[in-house]
């Protein structure tokens, strides 16, 4: 039977704070049992918080201070290959130091749990947000995903939590925010009661935990032919992730009351002829813009992808197959690849294209270096879109907005 | 709330001066058990059945990339009765210390019974002393209650003979192969890692030993265990694929490298913050030791001058005497003398009389 925290955190309260907090108190909540640490701006935040209620006897917990991020995601592998619930994180350079693990932790079938909040990748220096350091992550068989408020952080934290520990799934996952925007800026967060945490997401066990009573050998030696089988199985734990995470969402609206989307979020798209298809904080601007141009009879919508692995081809599909244009915008970086802009637009491109009918597509570079997106460049966005539908096609696969007319 | 986390303690074997290497009395438990397909002779195979049996069942093994993973841990056929893990070759320290404090949690909150299992970490060379050297060190700076062996074949074998940090000066690997230009093979001294260790982490249990002394090994083993907080052992294990030397010969060169001067044996105790070294009564010059090993056959006069003189300095500050000869063979005309060290040819005969 597992011990109950001797300080519970507050129920039904309502705090202001930032990102980074949520995520702190998220991990709280989830009761985890390792918090691996390494200091980059701005997750850090994240670990201090966490620091700090280990001090005050607030969450029971050990704090690995690691010697890197590589070290950090190992320590988090090695104390989740244990049995226990780990809480990681990282942000910009730190995320791509420590690459080499989130083949081998998602490949052991370890669901821990990481928190990005983004950074632009070096060089040069810059504390600035971009969506391209756990992106560059996404093809290694993590979930993930951006939330764009810090309710949605907490929210989605222990949903993730939940969806990664199923057994049907078993993969770890990261819960990314944008730096500053989400992570540093408060927003309204509703602590629940601790007990309903505990009943969403209950201790749970590890199948095959380095754990004496029960000998297991992980991640041994295969010869070529034995690796198909294992790469199979963890692409299907992906595909197979899906309805679970369907199922989280709505089981998580049963408890707390709140209704996510289960991967896409579709504002005002019904009767659109344009949208963006966006993810992170900056869909809260474009929501605004939207209801703008709406007011000005301008048909357009946004969709804002909740999680990108599993990337959700079949709501994207039925959320945007109607339209006649869509813009992604990027916030990330994909140097020399196929639109030469970002890389959602090539997942994007890759889901529509077996639909009959299909929209016209073209992506923008925005919010690069974590510069704000402000409205007038959604407003300059929304213009290319009405100009392509007017003019049949696209005039380029890639905008870099700012820079062009 | 919180549950006590409860330890284990496990005996030491007797000792006395002849079971430095022998002791019938051993655990019948063996976690390492058939199943490797390590090359005949191999000195970390031995090594690693020797620290399975002294920290018995209660215990979980973890494995950085290196011959130990390769050659021992074939899918569905590895040869652990106790859990193990791979890891990658840079996260030995980190991984264990991730292993460490999930049981400690586990256990404090009451989702794991205990008690604490014994936790061991073998890295090779390679991984202890230059990929994964940080690693190793945060793990002992953060002083986890685990053990961390270096198995010491003095290179990445498992690649196929590159040097590693550990490598001696003069050896031949894949990586400092000689030649007319550089004859004597590796021109770098090695790392002295646990020394590393000891002095960096001082609250650590610390200790060296070699194959040739298995009683001794399994004894550190158990102290390292035992030890409340983190150990390191480096344990020196000849690999006969790199080595180049006669299968039986690999518990021999485990004595001789000691006897030489060449791997200094010693333990380090946190408590007193002292060294206690193993001067053996039998005492050999370098050249002895190296005529063994088809490494070190294209050495000259000079370079085995070179040589006695490091194993010289490891006497000295072992506080052991230093006897004449080995002084003399400091000087490359004493192997002139014997007719020993020229281009080669005659340490690789000798090494062929083996």
């Amino acid at each position: 039977m597992a011990v109950k925290p001797a300080v519970e955190p507050a129920s039904g309260k309502t705090v202001r704070v930032s990102g980074c907090t949520a995520a702190a108190f998220a991990a709280r909540y989830a009761d985890v049992d390792v918090v691996t640490a390494y200091p980059i701006r701005p997750y850090t935040a994240i670990m201090m918080t966490l620091a700090q209620m280990i001090a005050n006897g607030e969450l029971d917990a050990e704090y690995i201070h690691s010697d890197g991020e590589h070290a950090q995601l190992s320590a988090a592998l090695g104390a989740g290959s244990s049995g226990a619930r780990v809480f990681t994180g990282s942000s910009g350079v730190g995320v791509t130091f420590a690459y080499e693990l989130y083949s081998f932790i998602s490949g052991a079938r370890v669901p821990i749990h990481m928190a990005i909040a983004d950074r632009t990748l070096d060089p040069p220096g810059d504390f600035g947000s971009e969506h391209t350091d756990a992106l560059c992550t996404r093809d290694m068989g993590w979930l993930m995903g951006w939330a764009a408020t810090p309710q949605e952080v907490f929210d989605k934290t222990l949903m993730a939590y939940r969806m990664g520990e199923d057994h049907r799934v078993l993969l770890p996952q990261m819960v990314c925010q944008d730096g500053y925007f989400v992570s540093h800026i408060s927003g309204e967060v509703v602590l629940p009661d601790p007990e309903l945490v505990r009943e969403f997401l209950p201790p749970y066990k590890l199948p095959f935990a380095l754990d004496p009573r029960k000998s297991v050998s992980h991640g041994a030696q295969i010869m070529p032919e034995q690796g198909p089988p294992l790469q199979l199985s963890r692409a299907r734990a992906m595909e197979e992730a899906v309805p679970v995470m369907r199922e989280v969402t709505d089981r998580f609206a049963e408890v707390f009351g709140r209704q996510y989307p289960h991967f896409v979020e579709e504002y005002r798209l019904d009767d659109a002829e344009i949208a963006f298809f966006i993810q992170g904080a900056h869909a809260v601007t474009a929501r605004g813009v939207v209801d703008a141009l709406r007011d000005q009879g301008v048909k357009i919508g946004m969709a804002r992808l909740l999680w990108v692995r599993p990337f959700p081809t079949e709501d994207v599909q039925k959320a945007l197959g109607h339209l006649k244009a869509v813009g992604v915008v990027e916030t990330n970086l994909g140097l020399g690849g196929a639109t030469s802009g970002g890389v959602l637009a090539l997942d994007l491109a890759t889901a529509l294209y077996s639909l009959r009918e299909r929209p016209l597509l073209t992506s923008f570079m925005a919010g690069m270096g974590g510069e704000a997106v402000p409205s007038h460049e959604f407003q300059w966005m929304a213009k290319k879109l009405q100009q392509a539908v007017a003019d049949g096609r696209v005039e380029k696969m890639t905008h870099w907005v700012g820079f062009e007319e | 709330m919180a549950i006590e986390v409860e330890r284990q303690v496990l005996p030491l074997f007797e000792t006395d001066d002849r079971s430095r290497w022998y002791n019938p009395d051993l655990p019948e438990t063996d976690p390492f058990v058939p199943g490797h397909r390590t090359c005949a002779g191999c000195g970390p195979a031995i090594e690693y059945r020797l620290h399975l049996k002294a920290a018995e069942d209660n215990s979980i093994a973890i494995g950085p990339t290196g011959c130990m993973y390769v050659a021992n841990s074939s899918y569905m056929c590895t040869p652990y009765s106790i859990p193990w893990a791979h890891t990658p070759i840079a996260s030995g320290g980190s991984f264990a210390s991730g292993v460490a404090a999930g049981y400690e949690a586990m256990i404090r909150k009451g989702k794991h019974p205990g008690p604490y299992p014994n936790i061991i970490c073998m890295s090779g060379d390679g991984s202890a002393s230059d990929i994964g050297l940080g690693s190793v060190s945060g793990m002992l700076y953060r002083n986890h209650d685990a053990l961390l062996v270096c198995y010491d074949n003095e290179q990445y074998a498992n690649t196929g003979i590159q040097t590693s940090p550990t490598s001696p000066y003069g050896a031949m690997t894949t990586f400092t192969p000689p030649g007319p230009k550089i004859p004597e093979g590796k021109k770098l001294w090695p790392k002295e890692v646990a020394k590393m260790m000891s002095e960096g982490h001082p609250w650590c249990y610390v200790a060296t030993t070699t194959v040739g002394y298995p009683i001794d090994l399994m004894n550190k083993t158990r102290k390292g265990l035992n030890f409340r907080g983190a150990a390191f052992m480096q344990v020196y294990a000849p690999c006969q694929k790199g080595f180049v030397y006669q299968t039986p010969l690999t518990i021999e060169l485990g004595k001789m490298v000691v006897e030489c001067g060449l791997f200094p044996v010693w333990e380090y105790d946190p408590e007193t913050r002292k060294y206690d070294h193993f001067v053996p009564e039998q005492r050999h010059p370098v050249h002895e030791y190296l005529k063994l090993q088809g490494r070190f056959g294209h050495l000259s006069a000079e370079h085995i001058a070179k040589i006695q003189a490091s194993a010289n300095r490891k006497w000295e500050q072992m506080d052991a005497d230093v006897p004449a000869e080995f002084r003399d063979a400091e000087d490359p005309d004493y192997y002139t003398r014997l007719g020993i060290g020229k281009a080669g040819a005659t340490a690789s005969d000798k090494a062929k009389a083996w």
